[in-house]
């Protein structure tokens, strides 16, 4: 009898806890759909500071949802001055030192498009999504959610968002070894009404030089590139010919996992100035990857591990078209 | 004693003998002198390029300072060794990596003693990383475009591609 009784005991305890890790899990997708929510929808300005190794800059951003999309605004403070402004279907960077301004537009209709609820449930497949503690930043309480890999091909990431509106505050990558791979962190913030001449840029930049990236999609396929295997979580997100600089013709292909993305460029060897120097290299969080191929230069640039970026540029093969 | 030292010198000795003869060359004394003293004969009726004195015991007071490397793994449950044993250790190391050495310089492929391999402590394999693309800046603003960091956090992540140091910007 007591033995029956503290097997029943057992097993509601076995059963309580499951219940309390399933719920967890559920709460913590349930903050990360709110997050991206927050992202789309709030209006705000605010300071933050980026943390990449030794380096560390402070960016002033503003932004301005409406029902066309959003106009966002931001300026680095630090070091060599530089503005990014997008709209909803462009991107203008500003380089007042070079006095260049850099357009890209898009060419598909979805323009910058929000994760749509099923592909961040989908992030499950790769991260274990957990619940994080709760801490205060920049005067909100944040409640944290930490996106856990599931294998060493992507980094892991937490996020921490205030817990009355969801926008995010705080994000933090890191490797495997759980070492900070970069971080951004808001240190003021006002949520609400912007005035317009916020999202404005300062710049007139009547004479700059104008870099158009003409973006246009393409299938890079039929013209005999291909990434032979492709590496486990990732999908092939967009195919397009851009110009990286002025007088730079390249092909990009983008695959991602929901979190993390690698684009792969390809660019005739025949014209480019710069030596070609093939193997790994890194700058910021990000891992690049160099290899020559049927006298194309493939440059593989990705915000993921080194190996995982290495892994797809070892894969990418040129056949010529029948 | 000479006469087994010419023949191991000249590989006429027999594998087990020479196995033997080796363990001896191992301890400090007459026969290690007569060793040197016949590969420094060689040495110079060849012609070779002389080492500086006490090259041999320099390098083996190096190794013997070099941390044993054994095995990845540590034994947890060994009892503590007495200090002279790790000393002794490095020392027959260093003999061996030392007749090794001699052996090599003399005659192309010295069986007995080419098959002792040199201590090998596990080198992670690394890539050579070379400086990243002049015009790396490029790709990088390229990439975010597409990051799906810009649905989580808006035109944020941009910083991170527009670097401000000077030392990878276009010039």
């Amino acid at each position: 009898m007591i033995r029956a009784l503290g097997f029943a005991m057992l097993m509601c305890c076995g059963l309580a806890q499951a219940q309390t890790q399933g719920q967890s899990a559920a709460e913590a997708m349930t903050l990360l759909r709110r997050i991206y929510q927050a992202t789309e929808k709030l209006s705000f300005t605010g300071t933050f500071v980026y943390q990449q190794g030794e380096r560390t800059e402070t960016s002033r951003i503003t932004r301005l949802a409406g029902p066309g999309g959003a106009v966002e605004r931001v300026e680095v403070l630090d070091g060599m001055p530089r503005e990014i402004v997008r709209t909803r279907d462009t991107v203008r960077c500003y380089l007042p030192e070079s006095q260049t301004v850099k357009v890209e537009r898009r060419t598909d209709a979805r323009a910058f498009p929000a994760m749509l609820p099923e592909q961040i449930s989908d992030l499950a497949r790769n991260y274990t999504i957990t619940r994080g503690e709760t801490v205060r930043i920049a005067g909100f309480d944040c409640e944290a959610v930490v996106l856990t890999p599931k294998d060493n091909l992507r980094y892991g990431y937490t996020l921490w968002a205030d817990v009355n509106s969801g926008m995010l505050l705080k994000a933090r990558t890191f490797n495997h070894k759980g070492e900070t791979v970069e971080q951004f962190s808001f240190a003021q913030l006002a949520i609400g009404n912007v005035p317009r001449d916020r999202v404005k840029t300062r710049h007139l930049a009547q004479n700059w030089r104008v870099e158009d990236a003409a973006v246009a999609p393409a299938n890079l396929g039929r013209s005999g590139w291909t990434v032979g295997a492709e590496l486990p979580g990732f999908r092939k997100i967009i195919e397009v010919t851009r110009r990286l600089s002025a007088a730079r013709p390249a092909g990009q292909m983008v695959y991602s996992d929901g979190m993390a993305a690698v684009s792969v460029f390809i660019e005739p060897t025949a014209g480019r100035a710069e030596a070609l120097r093939p193997g790994p290299s890194s700058l910021g969080a990000f891992h690049i990857y160099t290899r020559e191929v049927a006298n194309h230069i493939v440059t593989v640039v990705g915000e993921a591990p080194a190996a995982s970026v290495q892994r797809i540029a070892d894969t990418v093969e040129f056949r010529r078209p029948q | 004693m000479k006469a087994r030292i010419s023949a191991l010198i000249d590989d006429q000795l027999e594998r087990r003998e020479a196995a033997r003869f080796l363990d001896e060359l191992r301890a400090e004394g007459e026969v290690r002198d007569t060793w040197r003293a016949y590969h420094l004969i060689g040495d110079a009726m060849r012609d070779t390029r002389m080492l500086s004195a006490g090259f041999a015991a320099r390098v083996a007071a190096k190794l013997a300072l070099e941390p044993t490397v054994m095995a990845p793994s540590r034994i947890a449950s060994a009892p503590p060794r007495p200090r002279w044993h790790l000393l002794s250790a490095a020392a027959s190391l260093a003999a061996v990596a030392l007749v090794g050495w001699v052996a090599f310089g003399l005659q192309e492929g010295a069986p007995q003693v080419a098959q002792v391999a040199p201590p090998t402590a596990p080198v992670p394999s690394l890539t050579a990383q070379v400086p990243p693309p002049e015009s790396a800046n490029d790709y990088l603003y390229a990439h975010q475009g597409y990051s799906p960091r810009n649905s989580l956090q808006g035109v944020a992540p941009y910083v991170r591609t527009v670097s401000g140091e000077a030392g990878t910007r276009k010039r």
